[in-house]
């Protein structure tokens, strides 16, 4: 199974939270906070939720270091293991 | 604890329709503009959901005297309106009330909005006396709060319209932070924060207003340090803002943080990163090898998660706290720290 489905519908929940088409075009090796998609801490917050709720990942619960918040591939990565491995 | 009040407008601050007679305003229902009043007074924000042109909003500032933190008029749902001010205000369901005299609308929001307190207009003279709405200190801060975040709303204004970079623009409004020991009268708005910040808050524990006292008084624990960060701009002063408790540890050495809090007013003005950078230049000068901030894992303080990871700070082993699951949060020291801005000052 490929990565792709979840990092497109990944992008797409981007867009939504940034107003901005960025997310759907943007390389995946773009950061998500600060000066890559300009996500805040509370937008970083934002996001995780919604990837609860969409997606059924804890990645708050589950990366304490949140290093997979570090661009779009691996957050895309990230959650497509998890629901390959349930 | 309720953080801010939503008010419809015809029939509820007002004692008629706006849009009834044209030409002619409604008269001001003096008993509720009281309740708003002496809320305001503690420190609750105070918001309008109307269905009603934004002029009304203006008009209700005339008649109550109060700016109001967030106003939603227009002729959608009123679940849909306190969705908007709770994001603009960063606020939760339970943190808010919403005060209406059409029980449909009142069904509505508790439908779609079940944590959301939902007052009825005749109940509103008890309504002070509640437990919800009295909170245990009220601040010189939490007094002004309304203020701040009309404050706030012009400095957003102006952040949307400037060009540069978010860096760019805190120097712009004339950014000033302040780090630096607490004194004796900072106790109770150190406790209020305690109590009122969720998601830059790493022990999520309330410290009472004595326990401040003794740690700021107490010389027999010279370990141990408080710490208050103050914020202001050229739109306005905010007071303090955040703060931590520092208990030094000899051997290590180490700095450890055991709550580090910041409120939810200072996202997005450089200010947590100040306080982090600030810990670990100090403990650095103080010739600690690391600082280590135990925190809670629960999905409200993400935001500060962020703000730790974004600074260099790594997770430990997750461990069992007393009610949550707890992680340290280590920043080592040896590595080359950043540079504090210079609108950072230390006190």
């Amino acid at each position: 199974m490929s990565i792709e489905p979840t990092q497109t519908e990944l992008r797409r929940l981007l867009a939504e939270l940034t107003s901005s088409d960025l997310a759907l075009t943007a390389p995946a090796d773009t950061p998500l906070l600060r000066e890559g998609l300009g996500l805040d801490s509370l937008g970083g917050a934002l996001l995780l939720k919604q990837v609860r709720s969409r997606f059924g990942v804890d990645v708050a619960d589950e990366d304490l270091n949140l290093d997979c918040l570090a661009t779009i591939g691996t957050l895309a990565a990230f959650i497509a293991i998890r629901r390959i491995s349930r | 604890m309720i953080k801010c009040v939503i008010w419809d407008l015809d029939n509820t601050l007002f004692d008629g329709v706006y849009l009834e007679t044209p030409g002619q305003r409604p008269p001001a229902n003096t008993a509720t503009i009281k309740v708003l009043r002496e809320l305001a007074g503690r420190g609750i924000l105070q918001s309008i959901a109307s269905r009603n042109p934004p002029e009304a909003a203006g008009y209700a500032t005339e008649l109550t005297g109060h700016g109001f933190a967030s106003v939603q008029c227009g002729w959608g749902a009123k679940s849909a309106a306190i969705k908007a001010v709770l994001t603009e205000l960063g606020l939760t369901p339970a943190e808010v009330a919403f005060a209406d005299d059409d029980a449909m609308e009142r069904a509505e929001v508790s439908f779609h909005l079940p944590d959301v307190l939902v007052l009825d207009p005749h109940d509103l003279a008890e309504v002070p006396s509640w437990p919800q709405f009295s909170p245990p200190v009220i601040t010189d801060e939490g007094r002004r709060r309304g203020e701040l975040y009309l404050q706030r709303q012009a400095r957003q204004e102006e952040a949307k319209a400037f060009g540069g970079s978010a860096k760019e623009f805190l120097r712009t409004a004339g950014t000033k932070v302040a780090i630096g020991p607490a004194s004796q009268q900072d106790g109770p708005r150190l406790a209020e924060l305690s109590v009122r910040t969720h998601q830059f808050n790493s022990a999520g524990i309330e410290v009472s207003p004595e326990t401040f006292a003794d740690l700021i008084r107490d010389p027999s624990q010279p370990g141990r340090r408080v710490i208050t960060v103050r914020l202001s701009d050229k739109f306005g002063d905010d007071g303090i803002v955040g703060g931590c408790i520092i208990k030094i540890i000899e051997t290590g050495p180490a700095y450890q943080v055991p709550l580090l809090m910041m409120s939810c007013r200072a996202i997005g003005r450089g200010v947590i990163d100040a306080l982090l950078t600030w810990i670990c230049l100090t403990a650095k000068g103080e010739g600690a090898e690391s600082v280590i901030v135990p925190c809670v894992i629960n999905d409200r303080n993400v935001p500060l998660r962020i703000a730790l990871t974004g600074a260099g700070f790594r997770a430990g082993d997750r461990r069992a706290g007393q009610n949550q699951a707890k992680a340290d949060y280590v920043r080592s020291l040896a590595h080359l720290l950043p540079e504090l801005p210079d609108w950072v000052v230390t006190r």
